[in-house]
Protein backbone atom coordinates (compact mmCIF):
# COMPACT_ATOMS: atom_id res chain seq x y z
CA UNK A 1 0.00 0.00 0.00
CA UNK A 2 1.38 3.53 -0.64
CA UNK A 3 1.37 6.33 1.95
CA UNK A 4 0.17 9.19 1.64
CA UNK A 5 2.71 11.84 1.63
CA UNK A 6 3.50 13.71 4.31
CA UNK A 7 3.06 17.02 5.35
CA UNK A 8 5.74 19.87 6.16
CA UNK A 9 4.96 20.43 9.60
CA UNK A 10 5.36 16.02 10.01
CA UNK A 11 8.71 16.14 8.03
CA UNK A 12 10.21 18.63 10.09
CA UNK A 13 8.51 16.92 13.58
CA UNK A 14 9.95 13.51 12.49
CA UNK A 15 13.48 15.36 11.86
CA UNK A 16 13.69 17.34 14.97
CA UNK A 17 13.47 13.90 16.71
CA UNK A 18 15.97 12.34 14.52
CA UNK A 19 18.38 14.88 15.43
CA UNK A 20 17.70 15.27 19.40
CA UNK A 21 18.14 11.20 19.60
CA UNK A 22 21.32 10.98 17.44
CA UNK A 23 23.14 14.46 18.51
CA UNK A 24 25.32 13.07 20.87
CA UNK A 25 26.13 10.12 18.73
CA UNK A 26 27.44 12.53 16.04
CA UNK A 27 29.11 14.71 18.14
CA UNK A 28 30.69 11.63 19.89
CA UNK A 29 31.78 10.92 16.24
CA UNK A 30 32.97 14.22 15.22
CA UNK A 31 34.42 14.73 17.99
CA UNK A 32 36.92 11.81 17.97
CA UNK A 33 37.05 11.97 14.32
CA UNK A 34 38.25 15.40 14.12
CA UNK A 35 39.96 16.27 17.61
CA UNK A 36 38.87 19.55 18.28
CA UNK A 37 35.27 20.65 19.76
CA UNK A 38 34.97 23.76 17.28
CA UNK A 39 35.70 21.47 14.08
CA UNK A 40 33.08 18.96 15.65
CA UNK A 41 30.56 21.35 16.04
CA UNK A 42 30.82 22.79 12.58
CA UNK A 43 30.92 19.02 10.86
CA UNK A 44 27.54 17.79 13.28
CA UNK A 45 25.90 21.29 12.07
CA UNK A 46 27.13 20.46 8.41
CA UNK A 47 25.72 17.19 8.56
CA UNK A 48 22.28 17.82 9.81
CA UNK A 49 21.72 20.09 7.10
CA UNK A 50 22.52 18.09 4.66
CA UNK A 51 20.71 15.41 6.30
CA UNK A 52 17.26 17.49 6.16
CA UNK A 53 17.58 18.15 2.80
CA UNK A 54 17.20 14.48 1.94
CA UNK A 55 15.27 13.59 4.84
CA UNK A 56 11.82 12.49 3.01
CA UNK A 57 13.71 10.10 0.56
CA UNK A 58 16.19 8.13 3.59
CA UNK A 59 13.08 8.25 5.34
CA UNK A 60 11.14 6.41 2.00
CA UNK A 61 14.09 4.25 1.11
CA UNK A 62 15.55 3.09 4.84
CA UNK A 63 12.60 0.95 5.09
CA UNK A 64 12.14 1.29 8.24
CA UNK A 65 15.45 0.90 9.45
CA UNK A 66 17.18 3.13 11.51
CA UNK A 67 18.73 6.20 10.25
CA UNK A 68 21.75 6.45 12.24
CA UNK A 69 23.81 4.75 9.92
CA UNK A 70 22.78 7.50 7.11
CA UNK A 71 23.68 10.04 9.43
CA UNK A 72 27.13 8.60 10.31
CA UNK A 73 27.63 8.21 6.38
CA UNK A 74 26.88 11.78 5.43
CA UNK A 75 29.53 12.67 8.49
CA UNK A 76 32.15 10.34 7.48
CA UNK A 77 32.02 11.97 3.30
CA UNK A 78 31.79 15.43 5.07
CA UNK A 79 34.74 14.75 7.33
CA UNK A 80 36.38 13.00 4.45
CA UNK A 81 36.04 16.36 2.29
CA UNK A 82 37.24 18.39 5.39
CA UNK A 83 40.43 16.55 5.52
CA UNK A 84 40.87 16.77 1.73
CA UNK A 85 40.06 20.24 1.55
CA UNK A 86 42.42 21.08 4.37
CA UNK A 87 45.32 18.64 2.68
CA UNK A 88 44.98 21.31 -0.88
CA UNK A 89 45.56 24.52 1.60
CA UNK A 90 47.91 24.37 4.50
CA UNK A 91 46.42 25.81 7.30
CA UNK A 92 47.17 25.98 10.95
CA UNK A 93 46.90 23.16 12.90
CA UNK A 94 43.64 21.86 14.27
CA UNK A 95 43.83 22.88 17.52
CA UNK A 96 44.92 26.10 16.61
CA UNK A 97 42.65 26.70 14.05
CA UNK A 98 40.12 29.42 16.12
CA UNK A 99 38.10 29.26 19.43
CA UNK A 100 37.57 26.19 21.35
CA UNK A 101 33.84 25.93 22.43
CA UNK A 102 34.61 23.86 25.29
CA UNK A 103 37.23 23.52 27.61
CA UNK A 104 38.12 19.89 27.46
CA UNK A 105 40.60 18.27 25.48
CA UNK A 106 40.50 14.46 24.99
CA UNK A 107 43.78 14.45 27.13
CA UNK A 108 41.49 15.57 30.02
CA UNK A 109 39.17 13.21 29.00
CA UNK A 110 41.67 10.51 29.85
CA UNK A 111 43.01 12.44 33.55
CA UNK A 112 46.46 11.88 33.11
CA UNK A 113 45.66 7.58 33.07
CA UNK A 114 49.17 6.37 31.10
CA UNK A 115 47.66 3.23 30.02
CA UNK A 116 44.04 5.34 28.11
CA UNK A 117 46.27 7.89 27.00
CA UNK A 118 48.42 5.46 25.08
CA UNK A 119 45.36 3.99 23.59
CA UNK A 120 44.09 6.96 22.06
CA UNK A 121 46.66 8.03 20.74
CA UNK A 122 47.43 5.00 19.38
CA UNK A 123 43.64 5.52 17.67
CA UNK A 124 44.92 8.95 16.34
CA UNK A 125 47.23 7.23 14.69
CA UNK A 126 45.27 4.73 13.14
CA UNK A 127 44.49 4.70 9.22
CA UNK A 128 41.18 7.16 8.84
CA UNK A 129 38.89 3.88 8.14
CA UNK A 130 39.93 1.47 11.23
CA UNK A 131 40.12 4.48 13.41
CA UNK A 132 36.43 5.62 12.07
CA UNK A 133 35.01 1.81 12.84
CA UNK A 134 36.94 2.05 15.89
CA UNK A 135 34.91 5.20 17.11
CA UNK A 136 31.78 3.70 16.11
CA UNK A 137 32.35 0.68 18.05
CA UNK A 138 33.22 1.61 20.66
CA UNK A 139 31.86 5.37 21.18
CA UNK A 140 28.79 4.95 19.91
CA UNK A 141 28.26 0.95 20.67
CA UNK A 142 27.30 0.30 17.28
CA UNK A 143 27.12 -3.46 15.78
CA UNK A 144 28.94 -4.51 12.67
CA UNK A 145 26.02 -4.11 10.38
CA UNK A 146 25.21 -1.03 11.27
CA UNK A 147 29.08 0.00 10.85
CA UNK A 148 29.11 -1.74 7.98
CA UNK A 149 26.01 0.44 6.30
CA UNK A 150 27.86 3.62 7.50
CA UNK A 151 31.02 2.86 6.07
CA UNK A 152 29.48 1.33 2.66
CA UNK A 153 30.70 -2.07 2.88
CA UNK A 154 30.04 -5.27 3.81
CA UNK A 155 29.80 -7.06 7.10
CA UNK A 156 32.59 -9.27 6.67
CA UNK A 157 34.63 -6.64 5.46
CA UNK A 158 33.43 -4.92 8.14
CA UNK A 159 34.64 -7.13 10.86
CA UNK A 160 37.68 -7.69 9.36
CA UNK A 161 38.46 -4.04 9.60
CA UNK A 162 37.39 -3.74 13.29
CA UNK A 163 39.68 -7.05 13.79
CA UNK A 164 42.79 -5.58 12.30
CA UNK A 165 42.37 -1.90 13.89
CA UNK A 166 42.08 -3.57 17.33
CA UNK A 167 45.30 -5.41 16.48
CA UNK A 168 47.18 -2.58 14.99
CA UNK A 169 46.24 -0.73 17.61
CA UNK A 170 47.63 -3.39 20.16
CA UNK A 171 50.59 -3.47 18.62
CA UNK A 172 51.14 0.65 18.65
CA UNK A 173 50.41 0.01 22.57
CA UNK A 174 52.87 -2.80 23.00
CA UNK A 175 55.30 -0.15 21.36
CA UNK A 176 54.62 2.52 23.02
CA UNK A 177 54.73 0.91 26.67
CA UNK A 178 58.28 -0.60 25.35
CA UNK A 179 59.35 2.81 24.81
CA UNK A 180 59.98 2.84 21.16
CA UNK B 1 49.59 -4.36 28.80
CA UNK B 2 47.48 -7.69 28.16
CA UNK B 3 45.42 -9.28 25.24
CA UNK B 4 42.68 -7.77 23.10
CA UNK B 5 39.95 -8.35 25.57
CA UNK B 6 42.15 -5.52 27.53
CA UNK B 7 42.46 -3.15 24.81
CA UNK B 8 38.95 -3.43 23.94
CA UNK B 9 38.00 -2.72 27.54
CA UNK B 10 40.34 0.17 27.34
CA UNK B 11 38.81 1.21 24.35
CA UNK B 12 35.75 1.39 25.69
CA UNK B 13 36.93 3.74 28.35
CA UNK B 14 39.06 6.06 26.37
CA UNK B 15 36.37 6.57 23.93
CA UNK B 16 33.22 7.08 25.81
CA UNK B 17 30.68 9.20 24.25
CA UNK B 18 31.03 12.80 24.45
CA UNK B 19 28.26 15.62 25.25
CA UNK B 20 27.57 18.05 22.83
CA UNK B 21 27.57 21.49 23.90
CA UNK B 22 24.09 22.47 25.32
CA UNK B 23 23.34 25.20 22.47
CA UNK B 24 24.19 22.93 19.62
CA UNK B 25 20.68 21.23 19.65
CA UNK B 26 19.11 25.26 19.33
CA UNK B 27 21.50 26.29 16.91
CA UNK B 28 20.88 23.03 14.42
CA UNK B 29 17.17 24.05 15.09
CA UNK B 30 17.36 27.89 14.21
CA UNK B 31 19.25 27.30 11.05
CA UNK B 32 17.12 24.73 9.80
CA UNK B 33 14.41 26.81 10.99
CA UNK B 34 15.72 30.03 8.84
CA UNK B 35 16.48 27.42 6.13
CA UNK B 36 12.68 26.36 5.84
CA UNK B 37 11.60 30.44 5.53
CA UNK B 38 14.04 31.38 3.64
CA UNK B 39 13.03 28.54 1.41
CA UNK B 40 9.73 29.18 2.00
CA UNK B 41 10.23 33.07 1.05
CA UNK B 42 11.93 32.44 -2.07
CA UNK B 43 9.68 29.69 -3.54
CA UNK B 44 6.33 32.53 -2.78
CA UNK B 45 8.92 35.46 -4.27
CA UNK B 46 10.05 32.89 -7.19
CA UNK B 47 6.21 31.99 -8.09
CA UNK B 48 5.24 35.92 -8.84
CA UNK B 49 8.19 36.68 -10.05
CA UNK B 50 7.91 34.16 -13.06
CA UNK B 51 4.44 34.87 -13.45
CA UNK B 52 5.94 39.03 -14.25
CA UNK B 53 8.15 38.03 -16.97
CA UNK B 54 6.37 37.53 -20.08
CA UNK B 55 8.29 34.28 -20.97
CA UNK B 56 6.58 32.67 -18.93
CA UNK B 57 2.96 33.48 -20.43
CA UNK B 58 3.34 31.28 -23.09
CA UNK B 59 2.70 27.68 -21.22
CA UNK B 60 -0.34 29.04 -19.16
CA UNK B 61 -1.84 30.93 -22.44
CA UNK B 62 -1.59 27.52 -24.20
CA UNK B 63 -2.93 25.46 -21.37
CA UNK B 64 -5.76 27.95 -21.56
CA UNK B 65 -6.79 27.66 -25.42
CA UNK B 66 -6.07 23.79 -25.36
CA UNK B 67 -8.32 23.71 -22.18
CA UNK B 68 -10.75 25.54 -24.30
CA UNK B 69 -10.22 24.31 -27.23
CA UNK B 70 -10.84 20.73 -25.77
CA UNK B 71 -13.96 22.11 -24.15
CA UNK B 72 -15.45 23.27 -27.59
CA UNK B 73 -14.69 20.03 -29.21
CA UNK B 74 -16.45 18.02 -26.16
CA UNK B 75 -19.40 19.84 -26.36
CA UNK B 76 -19.67 19.48 -30.42
CA UNK B 77 -19.47 15.88 -30.20
CA UNK B 78 -22.01 16.19 -27.61
CA UNK B 79 -24.57 18.10 -29.87
CA UNK B 80 -23.14 15.86 -32.50
CA UNK B 81 -24.08 13.11 -30.76
CA UNK B 82 -27.57 14.17 -29.52
CA UNK B 83 -28.04 15.23 -33.15
CA UNK B 84 -27.59 11.45 -34.22
CA UNK B 85 -29.55 10.13 -31.80
CA UNK B 86 -32.82 12.52 -32.39
CA UNK B 87 -32.00 11.83 -36.80
CA UNK B 88 -32.17 7.79 -35.49
CA UNK B 89 -35.20 8.30 -33.39
CA UNK B 90 -37.19 10.34 -36.08
CA UNK B 91 -36.50 7.15 -38.99
CA UNK B 92 -37.96 5.00 -36.42
CA UNK B 93 -41.01 6.88 -36.10
CA UNK B 94 -40.91 7.81 -39.91
CA UNK B 95 -40.29 3.37 -40.68
CA UNK B 96 -43.50 2.63 -37.56
CA UNK B 97 -45.51 5.11 -39.73
CA UNK B 98 -44.45 3.72 -43.11
CA UNK B 99 -45.33 0.31 -41.40
CA UNK B 100 -48.86 1.83 -40.10
CA UNK B 101 -49.33 3.11 -43.68
CA UNK B 102 -48.65 -0.27 -45.00
CA UNK B 103 -51.07 -1.83 -42.85
CA UNK B 104 -53.69 0.36 -43.43
CA UNK B 105 -53.30 0.59 -47.40
CA UNK B 106 -54.04 -3.51 -47.11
Amino acid sequence: MIEPAKTKAQLDEEFAELYRTHMRDLYSYAYYRIGNHHDAEDLVEQTFLQAYRHFERAQRESDGRPLRPWLLRIAHNLAANHYRYRSRRPQTSLEESGPVAAVHSTEDLVSGRDELARVLEGVKRLPDDRREALIMRFALGMDNREIARALGRTDGATKVLIHRAIKQLEGMVALAEAGL
Amino acid sequence: MSGPGNVESLLREALSPVEPPADLVSRVTSRLQSISDHAADELESWELAAMRDPRNWLRPAVAVIGGGAAGAGLVLLRLHQRHRRDAEGGSEWTHAGGADGDADAD
